[in-house]
């Protein structure tokens, strides 16, 4: 493996970077370590010879796409490994103690006391039946819970205490994740993807929070994550894993601005950034060129026309009144945090909800009625692509069936073989190899997945399709290529994509228009260059000036807005920019 | 958190309700005229509609419903047409019988079983586990008579530790049917602690490969807080359910267990009132068969309410 040399030197370079206090004051070193996963009778190597070194109120990133290792070896350092696997090699000491050596009685001392973690998900890191102010008692410590609620900056903090964690938004949930990490004033805190669930601005301040935490608190923290923006924010020294395996080890502006393995390079090459203006592609050396856009013909009809649209949950009003065009070849984007209805926009267009007022228009037919109503014309005509291909394939059904049963359910396939060909036809349409039909989703990349999950609704023939943050859960190279080619079949397919993201680079590299949406209204619309080079709505910049590059010296798209009022009027709503770029009316509030 | 309670109630009061007509209905529908079935054959046509006229069969049948359920609502079934005792004091006597094998059988079997389950859990896949889930799954395939017979052969005939019927009638005291009651009990016990225990060790497995658990652990709690405090009370809520099944199923359980060992207990009543087509008995006996569903269910839906925040909480704002 070309990546051993590499590991060797740089991982000595670090350390000799820090080598006057690395080798005395290092408060947790990992030695050579080796994990292996049994599976099935057979020993699986997961991580191979890592080494890592952290000093006293430093952070350490460990950065890898999916099943490079790095969780398994962040929960090391709290003595944890899965259910089937074991330690082959190495050491992992913190604090001066050998964690694998510990008793079980000074094993939960270490982690009651010294080392603490902040899990990913907070929503599901939380005991449901309990309430909020004992799990945060249980981790011991001295200090008062409230103390520390306010110390996380959550708002009523004796009353919160008394909350069970469903009650908690997910940004609440984190930081009372975060509290009950710095319970008992640990020296080490692991981080594992502690932002991943949360959106741009909620992320931000989590992670402003963390920063803030860890330097009063004087701690040394682990960061795991795969978003590379993220690391750039937080971390002063990073190591890159790929396959359990160390590439590369620097500090942090050297990393970002002279990275030396090329797959350090091709990684960092991936992220889309936010001054693109079209996707970028990435050569092997991880050298990158953006792909211009293709302009969208003026004279391009529009496919979908919504106009005042209402969506109610019960009593509560998650949508209103919204109006926008999407045309064939265009991608529309729609941007805001959780909660803002971007997705229950999508689902209504593509009729898993009827909206409570006003229309949605498609040539073939009424798109404001469900889809059960829908004429079967209408209805292969609007397709959704979720998500999670991995909860939306039927994991029982072979990936090439998964595609075939809508070609002969429409009709656009009139014999059983006709709908084999072009099952297998579609399969390849989508960059995969159609020798893939016969495997079962479990046996497919997450990427793959994807893609099958792109060619079950191409299956329809359908001018309207619908992402839904078709790539958030992807790792960033494959990220790439699944934009690329949603970007390629809207070209070749004249489609119209609505495009559903909470990532503004991502964004910026493939729609064509973008709709800013806050609590289910429309803050900000217009072609992605010019909202993008003057955001007008403080709302839009405060998203802009949230987002992370991967880059430590990267300057804010945008500074954050005044604090703002909505001064809209019914007869005078926005505030045009030209070229459909217009902006809703607010006022600034001292 | 009272609107759900309410709601909850008042669908297991509609239960009942729509139960009561059935079990009348279902009545009324047996073929046959009961008063010639009652008197026989032979019966002269005056005696028969003496009897009719006695029995109110020449009364439509809605009015004879809300008689019938008026008396219900009073304690008052009617007479039986056999014994000519009143229905309601002699199904209370064989009840309170049967009610001593039920409540011995749920305390042991009910927090016996969860114990298995629960530990068999937490050693998933070690010896603990394969040895509890095997002799469930044993206890769970064999019908009760089987199980009751071999218990006999083994604790009464082989080992003669236990009686293996009772020579008691109805009106004997709780102390002289007690040292009958553990066999029935036991037989019923088997049969039913399976499911618990595979529901419990599934639940278990569960919560403690969730996050949250995890994170407790990774708090350094010990096995001991990290079990009662993070994962039981999630785990026990879809075995409450199962409980409460299995709970309402000892009343027709208990018929067959009752037959093999001569229990004078409700299933033993509700077998010969069939036999004599003893119609006010059958009917209260159903009645009171439908209220142990309802009001098992019923404690299985407010338990789960009390382990349950989000069902606690619903309606209070963030």
């Amino acid at each position: 493996m070309a990546s051993a040399s590499p590991a060797s030197s740089t991982s000595g370079a670090s350390t000799g970077s820090t080598a006057s206090t690395a080798s005395t004051a290092s408060i947790v070193s990992v030695a050579g370590l080796s994990v292996a996963y049994r599976s099935g009778g057979r020993e699986v190597p997961v991580v191979h010879e890592v080494s890592l070194e952290v000093a006293p109120g430093r952070t350490v990133a460990l950065v890898g796409e999916s099943g490079s290792g790095k969780s398994t070896v962040a929960a090391t350092l709290l003595g944890h490994l899965r259910h089937g696997s074991r330690i082959t090699g190495g050491s992992v000491r913190v604090d001066g103690k050998d964690v694998f050596a510990l008793s079980a009685q000074e094993l939960r001392r270490l982690r009651g006391g010294t080392v603490a973690m902040i899990a990913q998900n907070a929503g599901h890191a939380l005991t449901p039946s309990m309430r909020i102010g004992r799990q945060i008692e249980e981790a011991g410590g001295d200090v008062p819970v409230v103390d520390l609620l306010e110390q996380v900056r959550l708002p009523r903090p004796a009353e919160l205490a008394r909350r069970y964690p469903h009650e908690l938004s997910g940004g609440q949930q984190q930081r009372v994740a975060i509290a009950m990490a710095i319970a008992a004033r640990p020296k080490v805190l692991v981080l594992d993807e502690p932002t991943t669930g949360l959106d741009v601005v909620t992320q931000r301040s989590v992670l402003d929070l963390i920063g803030a935490l860890r330097d009063e608190l004087g701690l040394a923290a682990v960061l795991v994550s795969h978003d590379l923006g993220v690391v750039a924010h937080m971390a002063d020294e990073v190591t890159v894993l790929r396959s359990g395996r160390v590439v590369e080890a620097a500090p942090t502006h050297r990393l970002f601005a002279a990275p030396e393995d090329p797959y350090t390079r091709r990684l960092l090459a991936s992220v889309p950034r936010l001054d693109d203006t079209g996707l970028a592609i990435v050569g092997d050396a991880g050298q990158r060129e953006v792909r211009p856009k293709v302009e969208v013909p003026a004279d391009a009809p529009v496919a979908v026309s919504a106009r005042d649209v209402t969506i109610d949950y019960g009593s509560s009003r998650a949508v209103h009144g919204v109006s926008f065009d999407v045309r064939r070849g265009e991608v529309l984007a729609l941007v805001g945090e959780s909660g803002s209805g971007k997705s229950t926009l999508a689902w209504t267009l593509a009729g898993l909800r009827t909206p409570s007022g006003g229309t949605m228009a498609h040539d073939a037919g009424d798109l404001a009625r469900p889809a059960q109503k829908r004429p079967l014309s209408l209805r292969r005509k609007v397709q959704l692509v979720f998500q999670n291909a991995d909860m939306s394939l039927n994991p029982r059904r072979a990936v090439g069936d998964t595609v075939r049963r809508p070609l002969r359910f429409f009709g656009t396939a009139s014999s059983r073989t006709e709908a084999a060909t072009r099952a297998r036809q579609l399969i390849a349409d989508v960059r995969l190899d159609p020798a893939l039909a016969d495997r079962l989703p479990a046996q497919l990349s997450g990427g793959q997945r994807q893609r099958i999950g792109i060619a079950r609704a191409l299956a329809g023939e359908p001018d309207v399709l619908i992402a839904d943050e078709i790539t958030t859960a992807l790792d960033v190279s494959v990220q790439a290529d699944v934009l690329r080619l949603l970007d390629d079949l809207r070209r070749e397919r004249q489609l119209a994509c609505l495009f559903i993201s909470h990532d503004l680079a991502v964004v910026r590299g493939i729609a064509d228009r973008v709709v800013v949406l806050r609590h289910g209204v429309v803050v900000e619309e217009g072609p992605t260059e010019a909202v993008f080079a003057a955001p007008g709505h403080p709302y839009t910049r405060q998203l802009m000036a949230a987002a992370l590059e991967p880059d430590p010296d990267a300057p804010p798209l945008a500074e954050p807005g005044p604090d703002w009022a909505d001064a809209a009027e019914p007869d005078d709503m926005w505030t045009d920019h030209g070229d459909g770029h217009r902006v809703r009316r607010w006022r600034a509030v001292a | 958190m009272f609107s759900f309670v309410a709601r909850r109630v008042a669908a297991a009061f509609g239960t009942l309700v729509l139960s009561s007509v059935l079990v009348f209905l279902a009545v009324q529908a047996l073929p046959g005229d009961v008063a010639t079935q009652v008197l026989g054959k032979d019966a002269t046509a005056d005696a028969v509609a003496a009897l009719r006229e006695k029995l109110k069969l020449d009364q439509p049948a809605w009015e004879r419903y809300a008689d019938w359920i008026q008396g219900a609502l009073h304690g008052d079934f009617g007479t039986s047409l056999v014994s000519g005792k009143a229905v309601g004091g002699e199904v209370a006597l064989y009840l309170g019988n049967s009610a001593v094998i039920a409540l011995v059988t749920i305390l042991f079997a009910v927090t016996g079983s969860l114990l298995l389950g629960i530990l068999a859990g937490l050693y998933r896949d070690r010896w603990p586990d394969h040895l509890i889930s095997t002799v469930s799954l044993v206890g769970m395939s064999v019908p009760e008579f089987v199980v009751a017979t071999v218990l006999v052969l083994c604790f009464s005939v082989a080992l003669p530790m236990f009686p293996a019927v009772v020579l008691y009638g109805p009106e004997a005291s709780v102390g002289q049917l007690l040292p009958a009651v553990w066999l029935p009990a036991a037989a019923l016990a088997v049969v039913m602690a399976a499911y618990i225990v595979r529901m419990a060790r599934t639940s278990v497995i569960d919560v403690m490969a969730s996050e949250y658990v995890t994170t407790a652990r990774l708090k350094g709690l010990s096995t001991w807080r990290v079990v009662t405090r993070h994962t039981l009370p999630s785990a026990l809520l879809p075995t409450l359910h199962v409980i409460a099944l299995n709970v309402a199923w000892l009343a027709g359980g208990v018929a067959v267990v009752e037959n093999v060992f001569n229990y004078p207990g409700i299933g033993k009543l509700m077998l010969s009132s069939v036999q004599n087509r003893d119609l006010p008995v059958i009917q209260a006996i159903a009645l009171i068969s439908a209220v142990v569903y309802v009001v098992c269910n019923l404690a299985a839906d407010l338990g789960a309410m009390a382990l349950n925040p989000k069902l606690r909480t619903r309606g209070r704002t963030r």
